[in-house]
């Protein structure tokens, strides 16, 4: 499955300032492994230790949270996954 | 009852039929919580102010700082160094002398803020930090009080309006704690969200439109684009979870 993954700002410094890379896989964790894959920065970005996800990063999954277990949920030809950052400030 | 005076002032939202003379008694009567006297609060407070809520209760703990200007409009040079309640309570007063404004010069906690918020309608989010935002929203479950949620980094921010048993919260989606960091932000980015979260607050007072609620909406000021995106409530989240227990 090819799925568009769209990066935010403070993560495009790791895909050369790409806002939508295209990724392979049938899970959105399969998806972010090759985003990883092909961009290695975006791994310090997303995870806190393998598998984990840092806990300020949002994972959306055709515009719904994927949340919980973000990481398990399938995914089809061109779906879309955002990875968001939370805002704290005010 | 209105005023001739207020009628006069109100006019040009009185005659939109969705708020007409009924919807501008409502706001009168509105009592409404605002976290922050900041960056958002400064927005949130001037609008609502403006559009004749009866009364506001603002807290914030802090001192008007040099590096605050470039964001919390309702502080000005002259101000530094007074406590941001005192400053903002001077110009929302000048702004609408009609408008009760209370204001409260501490730290929300968990142990206060259920005294804090009482007497009040609604509260709404102008904090600057995510450990507080959680203190609210449990809060708001818990005396049922609607929460209107904002927050902003840099260009970007985001909106959420939350109605405690009928609503997800800002804590469904919520992983763990994240460490608390300086945020860089222009002040156009609290404008524009402080403003949504106002329309949020008018909109649910009066009742009308659509809220934005199991939405949560995303601004990227640079890109000038919104983006939305559907939160569902989740029956295990820690603070609205326990509601749907109950039911």
């Amino acid at each position: 499955m090819s799925v568009k993954v769209h990066i935010h700002a403070t993560h495009r410094q790791f895909t050369n300032g790409l806002e939508v890379v295209a990724a392979e896989g049938s899970t959105v964790g399969e998806c972010l492994n090759h985003l990883i894959k092909q961009f290695p920065g975006m791994e310090k970005a997303l995870f806190a230790k393998k598998g984990k996800l840092l806990n300020n990063v949002e994972i959306f999954l055709n515009h719904a949270s994927a949340y919980p277990n973000e990481l398990v949920k399938p995914v089809k030809d061109d779906d879309e996954i955002h990875l968001v950052t939370m805002l704290a400030g005010g | 009852m209105l005023t001739p005076s207020e009628i006069e002032r109100y006019d040009r939202q009185i005659m939109m039929g969705e708020i007409g003379q009924e919807g501008q008694e409502r706001l009168k009567r509105s009592r409404v919580f605002i976290a922050g006297a900041g960056g958002l609060g400064s927005p949130i407070a001037s609008y609502l102010t403006a559009a004749g809520i009866g009364m506001i209760r603002m807290i914030d703990h802090d001192h008007v700082a040099l590096s605050n200007l470039n964001r919390q409009i309702l502080h000005w040079e002259e101000d530094i160094g007074r406590k941001k309640v005192d400053s903002a309570k001077e110009k929302l007063t000048n702004l609408n002398s009609a408008a009760e404004i209370e204001t409260i010069g501490e730290t929300i906690t968990e142990d206060n803020v259920s005294q804090l918020v009482d007497g009040c309608d609604v509260i709404v989010d102008a904090m600057d930090n995510l450990p507080t935002r959680y203190i609210l929203n449990r809060c708001a479950i818990e005396k049922n009080m609607p929460f209107f949620h904002g927050a902003v980094h840099g260009f970007e921010g985001r909106v959420m309006t939350i109605i405690p048993g009928e609503t997800a919260c800002l804590r469904c989606m919520y992983r763990g704690p994240v460490p608390q960091e300086k945020f860089p932000v222009i002040g156009v980015a609290p404008a524009v969200i402080g403003s949504i979260q106002a329309t949020e607050v008018i909109k649910y007072l009066v009742g009308i439109g659509k809220l934005l609620i199991n939405r949560l909406l995303f601004y990227n000021g640079l890109e000038v684009t919104f983006n939305e995106f559907t939160v569902n409530k989740n029956p295990d989240c820690d603070h609205c979870g326990s509601l749907v227990k109950r039911e």
